[in-house]
């Protein structure tokens, strides 16, 4: 799947689905994995530390998923999305717990032709498996002409 | 939103100030980082994207660092002077993220944060941050702005 001069507006995409499974977590929030007492013990990692806080559990790393956002970018647009592309008016809503399932979507909402080829806003969201909205936002992206 | 900086209860570490008390203008301090072959595959795992840009080679040439390990590696709990009382967490509720030029495995790069606006809302403390990625030749990599607040039982009282 990949953005071109011809998308239209109001087509949409998916990325692929991912469960947030400790390991995973632990991998993205633990530090590397050669640093001392792996993994470190933070809001993302351990149960009792997010308790500790008045969390109910841990709560993934919003940036974790946000690199899932990330990959479907690079997906519809190419790497050379990473010369210029963004993410604006992103909103973490709800809390992203350990085994959720999460999708990352994407919908043209609108293009503009410019001298660097066709200029596309997206309205970009992530959601769990019970199809509630955890993060919210736009972003902007380059075609080729 | 209210544009105004009240200061809430917490404690100060000797050296250090907790991060929910940061003012306008103050900047944690800069982390500097190598990304390695397998400190980026780690992410690959943790994103469960394994695509050829990140072990290969990309369209520029060397394998690209996955976005996530730029993300996670400048949230400001990763500086150095990034301090928070027993107790206290952060909590990230909003951003803006600019992706400004690719990044390549090997490189090493730093990261700075600076506080651009401070307040309370509805009992707790805000901060939003500018945060600017560079890597080893001074190329800008990614401009984020972090918007956060803090969870501890105090506010709770």
């Amino acid at each position: 799947m990949r953005i071109t001069k011809d998308t239209p507006i109001g087509q949409d995409f998916n990325g692929r689905l991912k469960k947030m499974s400790w390991e995973r977590i632990w991998t993205f929030s633990g530090g590397a994995f050669t640093s001392a007492g792996w993994p470190r013990k933070n809001l993302h990692t351990d149960t009792e530390f997010s308790k500790n806080l008045g969390l109910p559990t841990v709560g993934v790393s919003a940036t974790q998923y946000l690199g899932h956002l990330a990959e479907l970018m690079l997906n519809l647009f190419g790497e050379g999305w990473l010369r210029g592309g963004k993410m604006t008016d992103l909103k973490f809503l709800k809390l992203v717990a350990d085994g959720d399932i999460l999708t990352s979507k994407a919908k043209v909402i609108a293009k503009e032709e410019e001298s660097s080829g066709v200029k596309y806003t997206l309205e970009i969201c992530c959601e769990n498996q019970q199809g509630e909205k955890v993060l919210i936002g736009h972003a902007i992206g380059i075609a080729p002409l | 939103m209210v544009e105004k900086k009240k200061k809430t209860k917490g404690k100060i570490a000797e050296g250090k100030k907790s991060a929910h008390l940061m003012e306008i203008g103050e900047e944690f301090e800069p982390l500097e980082f190598g990304v390695t072959p397998e400190l980026n595959q780690q992410y690959l795992y943790a994103e469960e994207d394994f695509n050829p840009r990140y072990i290969e080679k990309s369209e520029f040439g060397p394998p690209l660092v996955h976005p996530g390990l730029l993300l996670n590696m400048s949230n400001n709990t990763r500086s150095p002077s990034f301090y928070l009382p027993s107790g206290w967490g952060e909590v990230h509720a909003g951003e803006e993220t600019e992706y400004l030029n690719p990044p390549f495995v090997g490189k090493k790069f730093k990261v700075t944060w600076k506080v651009i606006n401070a307040f309370e809302k509805r009992g707790r403390p805000w901060n939003v941050l500018d945060i600017l990625i560079e890597d080893e030749d001074g190329l800008p990599i990614m401009r984020r702005k972090m918007i956060n607040t803090f969870a501890s039982k105090e506010l709770e009282k």
